[in-house]
């Protein structure tokens, strides 16, 4: 019998995740992490390249499965969910790629527009003043009969930003927002993503490195390492807490729990250096 | 023996392929209905693959006819047969070279292009934004795709067999002097509509043209998201639409003749 769980109106936690093991490629990624999102706060999710953040946001959205363990989203079990009701969860979120995947074939204003016109039938005129709202909101709105390839990095994420808060989704799922960002950019994509957690109650999870960003938006942080949370709380204290790993990991260093080295022979040998010799 | 074992394996393998192409097509056919409402986006993959394939397919027309109508009327003129250059002409381009020439090329110019693009939107992530956004790639980007190739390849092959024969009478009668009455006439008296224009062009063109669709496509969807997987997916996109093509041609006339 498959447990399932219902959404309660006093949960606090709009994505609850329990158990959830993945192994990919023989490697354990994630070996019964727990982690909880809470509703309408800003999650900050951190920790070493390869230790599997954007696996978990695909794990959010179901775009992958684990092999055990649960991952409710607004009380629903998203491996279970058909693809049908996975697309209407899907519509309640709003999904920002590390590389911003906008639409080539379209323009930037067609790129913001087009989870509109797929799913609603709102008039051409409104729909213009929703697009340029929002690309006013990430300061691109002369921006709107640009191509994709004439943006530069840093804008093609904020058009990407603006496609993501189209809908007002619940939640907000953010992969790297801030990398190519110059700091003009990154001080108004801080504040965004506050005035929309602020103003909106819509919930955020982050998944970036930059730990001064991450002090100024986010509400709690996870640290994720080996598969586990590892360390977990306020991002002004989370550094401090005396932890190996976070010491390690915020103190940027290459001795600790997490090795720099990716396994490999020994150094001397592969350089054709024999042991003892002079 | 292990000679033998690898074989084995390349052909257990390409045949996994075929059973996954020929799921694609089952995920492709129940997708229509729900890519009834991107009408639009069918209509412009339309001319992205038939529109822009005119003048590829109308300059090759005409010299295949030219090259049919000169060689011919040499053969012919052994037997003292010129008159029926048009009608050997003509048989020719309907029954065989007109379907078979545009879907290579047709596979070479629209298929390849198709796998490219949506073998890059895989890479850079725009499939997955599609799937995040609850818009349904298979319906979005697949079918439009699929059937605007399937329409284009009878249109583009009607258009290639009339450039091969104004070719064929640009050089038989304009050039090497057969009757122009007698090209037409002769033409028009033994091609016979349902068995060489409709069985032999539309059927055929439509078969290839569903053919070469459907391989872009599951090429491009399948390709490993990198540039080598995008280019090898290009490759084998050419490769299996022409053993497809040639192979079907012979079963297609073994059956409709």
């Amino acid at each position: 019998m498959i447990d399932t769980v219902q959404a309660q109106p006093d949960d606090r936690a709009l994505v609850r995740i329990r158990g959830l093991t993945t192994v990919l490629n023989g490697k354990v990624v994630f070996d019964k992490l727990d982690l909880d999102i809470p509703r309408g706060k800003v999650t900050a999710i951190m920790g070493p390249s390869g230790t599997g953040k954007t696996t978990l946001l695909k794990h959010i959205t179901g775009q992958m499965r684990g092999d055990a363990g649960q991952v409710l989203v607004d009380g629903r079990n998203v491996a279970e969910l058909r693809r049908d009701a996975l697309f209407e969860l899907r519509e309640r979120i709003g999904y920002l790629f590390q590389n911003s995947a906008l639409l080539t074939d379209f323009d930037v204003f067609e790129n913001v527009a087009f989870p509109l016109r797929q799913h609603t039938r709102l008039p051409e005129v409104l729909i213009r003043n929703i697009v340029l709202t929002k690309l006013q909101a990430v300061g691109l709105r002369g921006a709107a009969s640009l191509m994709p390839s004439e943006l530069s990095g840093g804008m093609a994420r904020r058009v990407a930003l603006a496609r993501a808060i189209v809908f007002d989704p619940m939640l907000i799922l953010y992969d790297e927002p801030f990398v190519g960002l110059d700091p003009i950019a990154l001080n108004q994509v801080l504040k965004l993503i506050r005035t929309l957690n602020q103003t909106l109650g819509i919930t955020s999870v982050l998944v970036a490195h930059e730990l001064e960003a991450i002090k100024q938006v986010a509400d709690v942080v996870y640290l994720i390492a080996n598969g586990k949370v590892v360390a977990q709380g306020d991002p002004k204290t989370i550094a401090g807490n005396g932890s190996p790993w976070t010491r390690q990991f915020f103190g940027g260093e290459a001795d600790g729990p997490v090795p720099f080295q990716y396994p490999a022979d020994d150094y001397a040998a592969a350089l054709g250096f024999q042991q003892g010799a002079a | 023996m292990s000679a033998r074992m690898g074989h084995e394996n390349v052909v257990i393998a390409s045949l996994a392929q075929i059973g996954r192409c020929g799921l694609f097509l089952l995920r492709i056919l129940s997708a229509i209905p729900r890519s009834m409402r991107h009408a639009s986006e069918t209509v412009r993959q339309l001319w992205f693959v038939g529109g822009m394939s005119l003048t590829i397919i109308m300059t090759c027309g005409l010299f295949v006819g030219m090259v049919l109508g000169l060689q011919l009327y040499h053969v012919l003129a052994i037997f003292g047969g010129t008159s029926a250059t048009g009608s050997v002409v003509a048989l020719s381009v309907y029954r065989e070279l007109g379907p078979v020439v545009t879907a290579l090329l047709f596979a070479g110019r629209a298929g390849t292009s198709i796998t490219a693009e949506i073998g890059l939107m895989r890479a850079t992530d725009q499939i997955a934004a599609m799937e995040m956004m609850a818009v349904d790639p298979i319906a979005y980007v697949a079918v439009p795709r699929f059937l605007a190739g399937l329409i284009a390849m009878p249109l583009l092959c009607c258009v290639f067999c009339g450039m091969s024969i104004f070719g064929g009478h640009l050089v038989a009668v304009d050039w090497l002097g057969v009757d122009n009455g007698t090209f037409w006439s002769n033409m028009t008296a033994t091609v016979n509509v349902w068995d060489d224009v409709v069985n032999g062009l539309i059927w055929k063109s439509l078969v290839f043209g569903g053919v070469i669709s459907l391989i872009a496509v599951f090429q491009g969807y399948t390709t490993s998201p990198t540039s080598e997987g995008v280019a090898y997916a290009t490759t084998r996109t050419v490769v299996a639409s022409a053993i497809a093509i040639l192979a079907l041609d012979f079963v297609l006339t073994a059956f409709l003749m």
